[in-house]
């Protein structure tokens, strides 16, 4: 019924018109980084007539991008290995015990996917900062898996339930231990969850700003996009310098997007749509 | 075995415990490191902002006063408190339509036929995964006095629209508009695609043999059907909406003159700028009783559809 | 209502597939024409081409006198039923009725009225108010046709209506539909894979393979006689006993080597296939229906003679099914394969390996009164004027 007509090769062209236009800002962003200081200066908008890539050493050595890239894989790791790690476990119980008791941590669960973190963001700091966390990896990682454990508890205990038994009690009649059943039979098999999760909370931590600002600023340990600001302070309206460090920010999350974009896509929808 | 005959529910009961008799249960203690994180960083801290709200706490004190309403009024009465919280709203409310409406148009436009629809799907997705930090100063240079969209007015014979978009009290807060909408319109897409994908061709089919026209079919069929779809996107983009911060302080800063301040901005710089922690909870609560509620209003719209279909 | 003429009409898809062939087709006002086929034929494509749901690569579609090419579906005045009904889930079955009319502009009141008459004709009345999840399959497959009829249309599409349904439910939504037909007279066009389906409703049947019309016509000239090869493997069932003969002159007349009998062609028998002479001496394939190898025992001594191996009988009251093997090369063509992978692979395995060892499992339709053949070698009589023979180059039937 959807036949390939002449207007839809003009729909097709509008839309490669608009892809074009949502995509100008990128446009500015890769040639401007490349133009030395004083061609970004006075023609800002035209093609580099030579390419300058001392922006991004300037940028990666005065930014600190290269700690700034670590931080940002350190704090994303942890924290979606938590969220895997203790999410799974924690939803298997769930799925697998009845009762008042598994429904009641349920939905103490469901309703910390709706609870806003904001607010209970200053007594948390406050805390943390007690506890000398404030500033650590650790006080970040850990107020991140608070927020977004509820969400893998809940993707994780819905796959799970509908997971036959069969294989639980196949690696019992072979003889595995409770936990290595968990591991080597369970776990692989919520794998389509571990990727959603993974990758729904990887990007949304990888590319944090609120929370890494307040926790993290300040100190050494400041994930990219902090660098950033903090490097944009500095160099405000240099805009070659300030492009460098906002590919070098970007490039990562892009590349990934780019290699695994059908997983990621799903990733998300899987991850909203439940 | 003396089972109570008259008792309905043994036998299933019964059933069910000798089915799982072969594996020993699950221990409670797997569920305890997940339980412990989110109870301590999620209901107790929550609780505990609550409570603070209602104190003039300044994060360093031992003890805090309990001062009732006292903060409440003051947002309403500070400018820039009162300015962000109608900032938020205006800025959530107007960005929730043009992001959902963009993105229904495009999820339309990509879903079939189009030869180059995956590309194109790509395409406009790519900003949704981009730190909304680093993409905001590529806008700014865009937004900029010297910048491209004055040299285009210029180029087009509108040069007394030219202006600092950014530094301008009327304009700042749409520049963080166009930011939020072009970041966020592709994740939209994507789930109106995803929920488009679920409808059967067939029913469009069957539509089209029983006599409706196209503009037809999408009202009567497509848009129906697409209910699931909208909520979950509304309420996301509500949520993200109301929660802008990454944009406004790479924009504008909240300036000028606080005309941008957004709810989230005022949270950041009240409580950790001005170590005013009681005021800021009372602006964390504010935010966190419109989050809860726009997403409980989204739910129950759910709730009442999914009972109709 | 009005006539559907398909002239010339081909299919062939942007990969290159050709779905449909130099299709040519006249269906009357009012009647009812099955297209069958195994799966892959064709025939659901030249149905939605009808509905406007695919594009005409070349030839011409007319409903009526209008040629339809280039209409858009709501512009043909056609209903169609679906194979998994397509009702509208955020729809009432009251809604899912109403809809084609008020796509119509009908008049509310008039609408109740229509939705209210389909529905009590096809028994739907108490399930008016509820959503499609909620009935159960026959129910839907009522909805669909109530949907269908309301409107009066120039001419029904259905598209493996029945398909979805459980054996009994679906033989009784047979005969429904066919009454419905007769009592609304509206043309229409049948899609099934199942040829019992296909004989039982329709007035004419044609038979699709690769996009190629093979044969049409009313039931008893496809089964009586097959134009081909196809066509005879594919009506009846169980399917007609083909084995691979070779013609031979012995002097007396013209007789049909299987194996290493003989079976005589009397001058009768060959009056009506004229064609046959032209095959002396050469080899093709004999076709004989399970009910035309009769019980040797009580049937007219003057008819020629089978040997075989019974293996196994199956008592289906009124009739008794007897399976015994012939010592005969099988007809192993393509169209016999493609036949068998339709049923399943391990079908096709089977008959390979009876190539091999040349046996020809034939069945034969016994009445269930006669006493069942023992086990072991046994005599057919065979109803010579009933055989079939073809072509083994183009399966062409010899006519």
């Amino acid at each position: 019924m959807h036949r390939y007509t002449w207007r839809t090769l003009i729909r097709e062209l509008a839309l490669f018109a608009l892809a074009a236009l949502w995509w100008i800002p990128l446009y500015f962003l890769v040639t401007i980084a490349l133009k030395p200081d004083l061609e970004a200066l006075a023609s800002p908008l035209s093609f580099p007539s030579q390419i300058e890539l001392g922006n991004f050493g300037t940028a990666w050595t005065e930014g600190s991008l290269g700690r700034a890239l670590a931080n940002s894989v350190i704090l994303t790791v942890g924290t979606v290995v938590l969220l895997v790690a203790l999410g799974s476990l924690c939803a298997y119980t769930i799925a697998r015990r009845a009762g008042a008791m598994s429904t009641t941590l349920y939905l103490l669960f469901v309703i910390g996917i709706i609870l806003p973190f904001q607010l209970g963001l200053v007594p948390t700091y406050a805390a943390l900062r007690e506890l000398g966390l404030v500033g650590t990896y650790l006080g970040l990682i850990l107020f991140y898996t608070g927020v977004w454990m509820p969400f893998s508890v809940f993707l994780y205990t819905g796959f799970a339930r509908a997971l036959p038994r069969d294989y639980e009690e196949a690696a019992r009649v072979d003889g595995a231990s409770q936990l290595r059943i968990f591991w080597r039979v369970v776990f692989p098999l919520l794998r389509p969850v571990t990727g959603t999760v993974a990758i729904f909370t990887g990007l949304i931590i990888w590319n944090d700003f609120f929370l890494a600002l307040i926790f993290l600023s300040g100190t050494d340990n400041t994930p990219l996009p902090v660098a950033v600001y903090s490097f944009v302070a500095e160099f405000a309206s240099r805009w070659n310098l300030v492009f460098a460090a906002v590919i070098v920010a970007l490039l990562p999350a892009l590349c990934f997007f780019v290699v695994a974009q059908r997983q990621l896509i799903r990733g998300f929808t899987g991850g909203i749509k439940t | 075995m003396s089972v109570p005959a008259g008792s309905t529910n043994a036998r299933p009961a019964a059933r069910r415990r000798r089915r799982r008799s072969g594996l020993p249960q699950v221990p409670w203690v797997w569920v305890l490191p997940a339980l412990v994180l989110v109870l301590l960083l999620r209901y107790v801290a929550t609780a505990a902002g609550g409570w603070y709200a209602f104190t003039d706490w300044n994060g360093i004190s031992r003890e805090a006063q309990f001062i009732g309403l006292d903060n409440f009024r003051e947002i309403l009465d500070n400018p820039a408190s009162r300015g962000a919280l109608e900032n938020t709203i205006v800025l959530a409310v107007t960005f929730v339509v043009a992001a959902n409406v963009i993105g229904l148009l495009l999820a339309l436009a990509l879903h079939r036929t189009l030869k180059t629809r995956i590309l194109l799907r790509a395409l406009f997705f790519a900003p949704v995964v981009m730190s909304s930090l680093a993409v905001s100063y590529i806008w700014q240079f865009i937004f900029s006095y010297t910048g491209p969209l004055n040299r285009f007015l210029d180029a087009v014979g509108l040069d007394s629209w030219q202006r600092a978009w950014t530094g301008d009290p009327t304009w700042a807060l749409w520049t963080i508009f166009v930011v939020l909408v072009w970041q966020f319109a592709g994740l939209a897409m994507v789930m109106y695609l995803s929920g488009l994908a679920g409808i059967p061709e067939e029913l469009d089919e069957a539509a089209a043999v029983d006599g409706a026209s196209t503009l037809r079919r999408f009202r009567t069929i497509t848009l129906p059907l697409l209910a699931p779809a909208f909520t979950v996107s509304v309420t996301l983009s509500l949520v993200y909406g109301l929660g802008v911060f990454d944009q406004v302080l790479a924009l504008t800063g909240g300036g000028p003159v606080d005309a941008s301040e957004t709810l989230a901005t005022q949270i950041y710089k009240q409580t950790f700028a001005f170590g005013r922690y009681g005021y800021g909870a009372a602006l964390s609560l504010i935010l966190t009783v419109l989050i809860t509620a726009m997403a409980l209003a989204q739910l129950a719209v759910l709730r009442y559809r999914e009972r109709r279909i | 209502m009005a006539p559907v003429t398909f002239s010339n009409v081909s299919k062939t898809y942007p990969d290159g597939t050709r779905a449909l062939v130099g299709f040519e087709l006249d269906i009357a006002d009012g009647e009812l024409v099955v297209f069958v086929g195994p799966s892959g034929c064709g025939k659901t494509t030249a149905l939605r081409m009808v509905a406007g749901l695919e594009e005409v690569t070349d030839g011409e579609i007319r409903i009526g006198d209008r040629v339809v090419n280039d209409l858009a579906p709501q512009d043909r005045d056609v209903a169609m039923v679906f194979q998994n009904y397509a009702l509208y889930p955020h729809m009432s079955v009251f809604d899912n009725i109403a809809f084609p009319l008020r796509c119509q502009r009908v008049p509310k009141r008039e609408i109740r009225e229509r939705v209210q008459q389909a529905a009590a004709l096809l028994g739907l009345e108490e399930q008016l108010g509820r959503r499609p999840r909620h009935l159960s399959g026959g129910q839907r497959q009522r909805v669909a046709m109530g949907r269908a009829i309301v409107r009066q249309p120039q001419v029904f599409l259905m598209d493996e209506p029945l398909s979805n349904l459980d054996a009994k439910l679906r033989v009784q939504m047979r005969s429904e539909i066919t009454r419905l037909q007769e009592e609304l007279g509206v043309t229409t066009i049948f899609v099934t894979h199942d040829q019992v389906e296909a004989m039982t409703m329709g007035d004419r049947i044609a038979v699709l393979r690769r996009g190629v019309l093979q044969q049409h016509g009313p039931p008893e000239l496809l089964y009586d006689e097959p134009a081909n090869l196809f066509v005879a493997e594919f009506i009846g069932s169980p399917a007609m006993n083909l084995f691979r003969g070779r013609l031979e002159n012995d002097g007396s007349g013209l007789a049909c080597a299987i194996g290493e009998q003989r079976v005589p062609l009397p001058e009768h028998t060959l009056a009506r296939r004229l064609g046959l002479a032209a095959y002396a001496d050469r080899e093709l394939a004999v076709g004989i229906r399970p009910e035309h190898l009769l019980d040797a025992r009580s049937s007219d001594p003057a008819l020629p003679r089978l040997r075989g191996d019974v293996k196994f009988d199956e008592a289906l009251p009124p009739e008794r099914l007897v399976y015994a093997t012939v010592e005969a090369p099988p007809v192993v063509t393509e169209d016999v394969l493609e036949l068998a992978q339709d049923v399943d692979a391990a079908a096709v395995e089977r008959l390979e390996e009876l190539a091999q060892e040349r046996f020809v499992l034939a069945c034969a339709r016994f009445d269930i009164t006669a006493s069942p053949p023992p086990r072991g070698p046994f005599e057919f009589a065979v109803a010579v004027d009933r055989l079939h023979f073809f072509d083994l180059e183009t399966g062409a039937a010899i006519r």
